[in-house]
């Protein structure tokens, strides 16, 4: 009873380990699956939703709110995913999406890039160069995006609880090694996990609704009483207060709304 | 029969998990207690062999050529001992300079954050942000230390098999993996590989021994055959072969020492300017 992301660089055989571990502990594989949800459910082109999460932030896009608002979105559709439980994630920053919900499991599965240009090659049909320098440029990518949205390295071991390297481990020892983590006394799904995830959805529901029309706004819930924060004068926080009123209208289990200015948004805020 | 390396990012908390791992499997436990041994077979004082293990010590004081020979001490002890087989050893850098034996599963652990936060706070009597940076700067320290010396990044989670976070996953549940994963066939000890690391032991010494004449040597070994790469001028080639062949074939396990020299284009320079 667990949530596993599974993060991995391109060729890393995190997609197999992913897919093994899902077959192995009975749960539900998805990747893909959220960016459809996230397009359908916002009415934005799946390609769009794609870059915003894999390509790294152009000089225009940091002053653009369109960013933000993708990956509101796409965490929005995976929390609803997630909130099922039972459930192992390996598309694009799982780990930064949920971070700071207990009962995740984070764990990275890297390979060695000698290994990867090969299967790249095989794969793609490529020279090494050209197999070398697609996977450095992508891994590039990666550490550009979430430097700049998140201000850490996704090669930092300690943004995971594991980090498996497949090289003398097989993919089979990896799922080994994942599933006996998984089903561990930390990554258990309890009621008080459950709530947290319960209310994380509400604030990333409510966050993805407010994104669209305002910028740097802050969400969080507990036990259903959802606090906004908003950055901005009187007159934006009363514009932010009808619209998350009218929006909370619609939305089960909220309890109570607050919203307040603030100077700064709070760290622990969607 | 296998040979775990612990590494961790706070080292007591690595040789906690590295002294369970050891009662959990049966295997010796070897850590910093080696290091008087070394310091009375090396005649470097002691302070001066556990400071060149230090990532953030200040190099003020301790010249490059007494760490190099102190760390080259602790890995000949190290190596020595992994010989035996069925050990766990953490606290002496093993992870990087035990390179390519098969039957090694290197492990880096993670201590909880907080847990070092609330460390640093009441042993520095300071604000959690300022541990928070001190943490940081440990942390650019240890890559550095590892770069600078044996050339390889130590917080690169692609130089071990596993790393584990006890931020969430408990200390016994990473001491079971760490059983567990040891116990795959593939971390069991094999002609080869046992001679891999005979190899390096070999090396190693012959190092050490060179260490006290040559600083810039660098030696492999292949069975009881010894290959010594160094610079030198031309005038003085000879002269260094020979002493190079009489220092390390008087060591043990050496029949035969093979000396490659290169021009040392530098100090020729130097010398013509």
């Amino acid at each position: 009873m667990a949530i596993i992301t599974i993060s991995r660089g391109s060729y890393s055989k995190g997609k197999e380990v992913a897919e093994k571990v899902a077959s192995r502990l009975g749960y539900t594989c998805i990747s893909r699956d959220v960016l459809l949800d996230a397009s359908e459910n916002f009415h934005i082109p799946e390609m769009k939703l794609v870059r915003a999460i894999h390509d790294a932030p152009s000089l225009l896009d940091r002053f653009s709110r369109s960013q933000q608002a993708f990956i509101a979105y796409i965490r929005c559709a995976l929390v609803q995913h997630v909130k099922e439980d039972n459930v192992v994630y390996h598309g694009l920053a799982g780990h930064l999406l949920l971070k700071g919900i207990p009962h995740v499991l984070k764990v990275r599965v890297i390979a060695d890039l000698h290994d990867r240009v090969r299967a790249e090659m095989k794969r793609e049909k490529v020279s090494e160069k050209a197999a070398r320098s697609l996977l450095l440029k992508d891994d590039e990518e990666r550490r550009k995006w979430t430097q700049s949205l998140y201000g850490v390295d996704p090669w930092d071991s300690a943004l995971y609880d594991l980090v498996v390297h497949i090289r003398k481990l097989t993919v089979e020892d990896a799922v080994d090694i994942i599933s006996d983590a998984a089903v561990s006394a930390p990554f258990k799904t309890l009621k008080q996990t459950q709530q947290k995830m319960e209310d994380y959805g509400m604030a990333c529901q409510l966050k993805a609704s407010l994104v669209d029309s305002f910028d740097n706004v802050g969400v969080k819930s507990e036990y259903g009483n959802i606090l906004v924060y908003a950055k901005g004068n009187e007159h934006h926080v009363q514009r932010v207060r009808k619209k998350a009123m009218e929006i909370t209208g619609k939305m089960t289990g909220v309890n109570e709304l607050e919203v307040h200015a603030a100077q700064k948004l709070p760290p622990n805020t969607v | 029969m296998s040979i775990i390396l612990i590494s961790s990012d706070h080292y007591e908390t690595g040789r906690a998990v590295a002294q369970q791992v050891a009662e959990a499997t049966g295997y010796a436990f070897l850590d910093r207690e080696i290091l008087g041994e070394v310091a009375s077979a090396s005649q470097i004082p002691e302070p001066k062999i556990r400071k060149s293990l230090e990532r953030s010590s200040s190099t003020v004081g301790f010249p490059a050529k007494v760490r190099n020979r102190a760390l080259a001490s602790i890995q000949a002890a190290a190596m020595a001992r992994l010989l035996d087989d069925k050990v766990v050893c953490h606290g002496l850098a093993a992870h990087l300079y035990v390179l390519g034996v098969s039957h090694v599963l290197k492990i880096r652990i993670l201590c909880k954050e907080e847990e070092r936060v609330s460390l640093i706070t009441a042993e520095r009597k300071v604000g959690i942000e300022k541990a928070r940076k001190i943490i940081k700067k440990q942390e650019a320290a240890d890559k550095r230390w590892s770069l600078d010396l044996f050339g390889r990044d130590e917080t690169n989670p692609s130089q071990y098999d596993m790393v584990i976070s006890l931020s969430q996953i408990e200390t016994d549940e990473a001491v079971n993996a760490i059983v567990e994963t040891v116990s795959y066939r593939k971390f069991q000890s094999m002609t080869y590989s046992i001679k891999c690391l005979r190899d390096k032991e070999l090396s190693i010494r012959v190092k050490l021994a060179l260490m006290e004449k040559y600083n810039d040597v660098d030696v492999t070994a292949d069975g009881t055959t010894v290959v010594v790469r160094t610079k030198a001028l031309r005038r003085e080639k000879r002269k260094k072969t020979e002493s190079i062949r009489a220092v390390a074939g008087q060591i043990p396990g050496v029949s035969y020492v093979e000396v490659h020299m290169v021009k040392d284009i530098f100090r020729q320079a130097a010398e013509s300017a």
